[in-house]
C-alpha cells in the first residue's frame, strides 16, 4: 500500500512535450466572440462611412475594443489593428462631413 | 416728410445684410419699418433675427408683446443688444412722427397685408455646432466616457486574473513539482526544460502542461477564469452568476488504464456531458443517476457504463472526498475512449472512429462564485491530491471487477481492432520478398506478443499484492 507513496512518481524518461490542441478537430471549443466582434465592427464602420451615420461609427469602435479584449494571444494583431483603425477612421470621417453632435434617438 | 420717407426706405434695405432667412425677414422688416408710422398697439408680432443698425437711444418704453416675443425667439447671442435699440427706435420714431405721418398711415396699411393677423411663431434653431458650447456634444462625451470605462475595466480585470493565476500556481507549485518531472512547457523551446511558469493563452485562460510521471503521459491544467477584462461579460455575469473553473485533463498511457467510462458531477454538468461527449453518449446509459444511491450528496449525479464500474470507482475514500468537496466539483470524467465533444456528423458516416485517448478529466469550480480571492486557491490542493491517488487506485480496483464482466460491444470492438492490426501485420510479413526478412519480422511480432502477455501477468501479480 505504501509502496506508491514512498517511491518518487516522477519519471524523467516519460516526458512528453506540450502540443497545443489543434483547433481543426475541436471547432466547437473555441470562443467565437472575437471573430464575431471583428466582423461586426467592420460592418458597422462601413455603414457609418457610407451612410454617414455617427452612431454606427461609435458602435464600430466599441466592437473593435470588445474584440481586442476577448482575443486569444495567438491571434493576429494586424487584423485587430486594422479593424480598430477602420472604426476610428469611420468616426473621424463622420464628424468631418457633419460636425453636428449626435442626436439621441428619443 | 418725403425726405424721411426716403430715409426709411433706405434703412429697410440695410437689414437685408443681417438676415439669415431671406423671404420672411424682408417682409417682417418692412413691417417693422412701417410700424414706426403707426400706433404702438398695432405693431404685430414679428420675428427677427436681424438687427437694424444700432442707433443711440436712451428711452425705453414698456415692452409690447411682440417685443417680448422677439426677446424669447431670439436665439443667437450677439443679437440681444440690438433688440433694445430697435424697440427704442420704434418708440422714438412713432412718437416723433405720429403727427407728421398721419396721412401716410394708409400707405403703411396697404404695404402690410395681413398685418392684423398674428403670424405664427417660427422658431429658428441655430445649428448646434455654431454654438460654442460643449453641452450640445453630450452624446459624444458619453461615448468617450464609456470607452474609458471599458478600458479601465480591461486593465483591472486583466490584473485580477493574472493575480489569481499566479496565486494558484504558487500554492500548487510544490505539489506539481514533486509529482512531475516537467512542469510548464509551451512546446516551443528546443529541449524539454521546465519553464516553471503558466502559459497564458488569453487574458482569462492560463495553461500548464506537466509531464513525466508514472502512469500518465501528461497533465494539462487549464485555469479558466471569468472574463473580467470584458465589460460586457461582467455585466452579463451580474445576471447569471458563473464561477472560475480549473480544468485538469490527465492523459494516461495506453496500458495504464482499464477500459471504462464514468462520470460524476453536478446534475446540470452531467446532463450536458452526456449529451455532448462522444464517449459518454455512446457507451453509457441514457440518464444520469442520482448520486444518493452511492452515498453522495443529492446534488451530484453519476453517469457510468455499468453499475459495477460505479461500485468500483466509488470506494469509501472517494465518497468521503467527494462529499467533502461537493461544492467545488463540477464534473469528473474518466474515460478510456475520450475523443472530445461530439463532432457534427457530415452527410456520410465517418470512415473511421475518431481518435481516442485514455484520459481523466476533472473540472473544479473555484469557490466564491466569482468573487474569488487567492486564498481559495489553496483549498483546491486536497482535491489535487485526491486525483492522484485515485488514478492509481481506480485502476487496481476496477481492473479486478472488470475482468469478471466484460461489455459485449466493447469486446467486439476491441477484438476487431486487434484482429485488424494482426492481419495488417501478417500481410506485411507476407508481402516481404526476402524470406530472411520475413522470418525476422515474424520473430519480432512474436516477441512483442510475448512481452505483452508477460506484462499483463506481472500487473496481475502486482495488483494481487496491493490488494492484500
Amino acid at each position: 500500500m505504501s509502496f506508491n507513496n514512498m517511491a518518487d512518481p516522477r519519471r524523467q524518461n516519460k516526458i512528453l512535450r506540450y502540443k497545443p490542441p489543434s483547433t481543426d478537430t475541436n471547432p466547437t471549443l473555441e470562443d467565437p466572440t472575437p471573430d464575431y466582434m471583428n466582423l461586426l465592427g467592420m460592418i458597422f464602420s462601413m455603414c457609418g462611412l457610407m451612410l454617414k451615420l455617427k452612431w454606427c461609427a461609435w458602435i464600430a469602435v466599441y466592437c473593435s475594443f470588445i474584440s481586442f479584449a476577448n482575443s486569444r494571444s495567438s491571434e493576429d494583431t494586424k487584423q485587430m489593428m486594422s479593424s480598430f483603425m477602420l472604426s476610428i477612421s469611420a468616426v473621424v470621417m463622420s464628424y468631418l462631413q457633419n460636425p453636428q453632435p449626435m442626436s439621441p434617438p428619443w | 416728410p418725403p425726405f424721411l420717407f426716403v430715409l426709411c426706405i433706405m434703412y429697410s434695405t440695410f437689414p437685408g445684410r443681417y438676415s439669415d432667412d431671406d423671404g420672411e425677414d424682408i417682409v417682417d422688416l418692412d413691417d417693422n419699418d412701417f410700424a414706426e408710422f403707426e400706433d404702438m398697439n398695432d405693431e404685430q408680432a414679428a420675428e427677427t433675427e436681424t438687427a437694424p443698425p444700432p442707433r443711440a437711444s436712451q428711452t425705453s418704453q414698456p415692452e409690447e408683446d411682440e417685443d417680448e416675443d422677439e426677446a424669447t425667439v431670439e436665439l443667437e447671442d450677439g443679437q440681444d443688444g440690438f433688440e433694445d435699440s430697435e424697440t427704442q427706435d420704434q418708440d422714438m420714431y412713432s412718437k416723433y412722427d405720429r403727427e407728421e405721418f398721419d396721412g401716410i398711415e394708409g400707405i403703411g396699411d396697404m404695404a402690410k397685408p395681413g398685418h392684423s393677423m398674428k403670424d405664427p411663431l417660427i422658431i429658428h434653431t441655430v445649428p448646434a455646432h455654431l454654438q460654442n458650447s460643449w453641452e450640445s456634444y453630450y452624446m459624444e462625451i458619453l461615448m468617450v466616457t464609456g470607452l474609458l470605462v471599458y478600458i479601465m475595466n480591461y486593465i483591472i480585470g486583466k490584473n485580477k486574473n493574472s493575480r489569481l493565476a499566479h496565486a494558484w500556481f504558487n500554492s500548487h507549485r510544490e505539489l506539481l513539482e514533486s509529482n512531475f518531472a516537467l512542469v510548464g512547457d509551451d512546446g516551443t523551446s528546443k529541449e524539454a526544460v521546465s519553464t516553471g511558469k503558466l502559459n497564458q493563452e488569453n487574458e482569462h485562460i492560463y495553461n500548464l502542461w506537466c509531464s513525466g510521471r508514472v502512469c500518465c503521459e501528461g497533465m494539462l491544467i487549464q485555469l479558466k477564469f471569468l472574463k473580467r477584462q470584458d465589460l460586457l461579460n461582467v455585466l452579463a455575469r451580474m445576471m447569471r452568476p458563473v464561477c472560475d473553473q480549473v480544468q485538469i485533463k490527465v492523459t494516461l498511457s495506453d496500458d495504464d488504464m482499464d477500459t471504462f467510462v464514468f462520470a460524476v458531477g453536478t446534475k446540470k454538468a452531467t446532463a450536458k456531458l452526456q449529451k455532448e461527449m462522444q464517449d459518454l453518449s455512446e457507451f453509457c446509459g441514457d440518464k444520469p443517476k442520482s448520486g444518493a444511491k452511492y452515498g453522495l450528496p443529492d446534488s451530484l449525479a453519476i453517469v457510468s457504463e455499468m453499475g459495477e464500474v460505479t461500485d468500483g470507482v466509488m470506494d469509501s475514500k472517494m465518497v468521503h472526498y467527494i462529499t467533502n468537496h461537493a461544492d467545488k466539483i463540477e464534473s469528473i470524467h474518466f474515460s478510456d475512449q475520450f475523443s472530445g465533444p461530439k463532432v457534427m456528423q457530415e452527410e456520410g458516416q465517418p470512415l473511421k472512429l475518431p481518435e481516442t485517448k485514455k484520459s481523466l478529466l476533472f473540472t473544479f469550480n473555484v469557490p466564491g462564485m466569482g468573487n474569488t480571492s487567492p486564498k481559495d486557491m489553496d483549498s483546491l490542493l486536497p482535491l489535487m491530491n485526491m486525483g492522484k491517488q485515485k488514478a492509481d487506485r481506480n485502476r487496481a480496483r476496477v481492473e479486478e471487477n472488470f475482468l469478471k464482466q466484460t461489455h459485449a460491444q466493447r469486446q467486439e470492438a476491441a477484438q476487431t481492432r486487434r484482429e485488424e492490426k494482426k492481419r495488417a501485420e501478417k500481410e506485411r510479413i507476407m508481402n516481404e520478398e526476402d524470406p530472411e526478412r520475413q522470418r525476422r519480422l515474424e520473430e519480432a511480432a512474436q516477441r512483442r506478443d510475448q512481452k505483452k502477455i508477460e506484462k499483463k501477468q506481472m500487473k496481475m501479480k502486482q495488483i494481487k499484492v496491493k490488494a492484500m
